[in-house]
């Protein structure tokens, strides 16, 4: 395909927007951001 | 199809479950805000969509195939397969897609059973 050599930013690691989080309050921030997003693993399609 | 698939625990093949996202998704030709879309806007959206995952993958070795459900219907809805040359190639890109995003949603690889497309149907 013949396209412009433009500069576009890849949709990898967007992460969502913070309104479309759980927003956690102060108090349990801290223990939130120690935890990390896991993916089941026996997602079923 | 009882959609029970099974989920080898090593394949040549990684499927990314809803991967991609047509732009007209909630209604076609339509964006989410209700502008009429232009089907080479549409097409531009799929192709750079197959361009990130085309660069992101490429890093793991070379692909065999790379197959985008482009659809609007439930079944497989936008599930993306990339078969690798070697097992360990998958391996090595679902290591390092898991925990990720892309656009704003998080990335659901696993392996699948999947290595020939054209014979690719529930029975």
């Amino acid at each position: 395909r013949t396209r412009s050599k433009r500069k576009r930013v890849s949709g990898f690691d967007i992460r969502p927007p913070a309104s479309a989080m759980l927003a956690p309050t102060t108090a349990v921030a801290a223990a939130a951001a120690a935890q990390v997003p896991s993916v089941p693993a026996t997602f079923n399609i | 199809c009882s959609r029970l698939h099974n989920r080898p625990t090593i394949s040549p093949t990684l499927l990314l479950s809803n991967m991609y996202q047509r732009p007209d998704m909630i209604t076609p030709g339509v964006d989410p805000q209700g502008q009429p879309l232009d089907p080479s806007k549409i097409q531009a959206h799929f192709e750079d969509f197959y361009e990130d995952i085309f660069e992101e993958l490429d890093k793991f070795g070379e692909m065999e195939s790379l197959n985008v459900c482009d659809n609007l219907a439930d079944h497989m809805i936008g599930n993306v397969y990339v078969l690798f040359k070697e097992e360990d190639q998958a391996a090595a890109a679902l290591k390092a897609l898991q925990g990720r995003f892309y656009s704003g949603r998080p990335i659901i690889a696993d392996f699948s059973p999947v290595t020939d497309f054209r014979e690719a149907t529930c029975r």
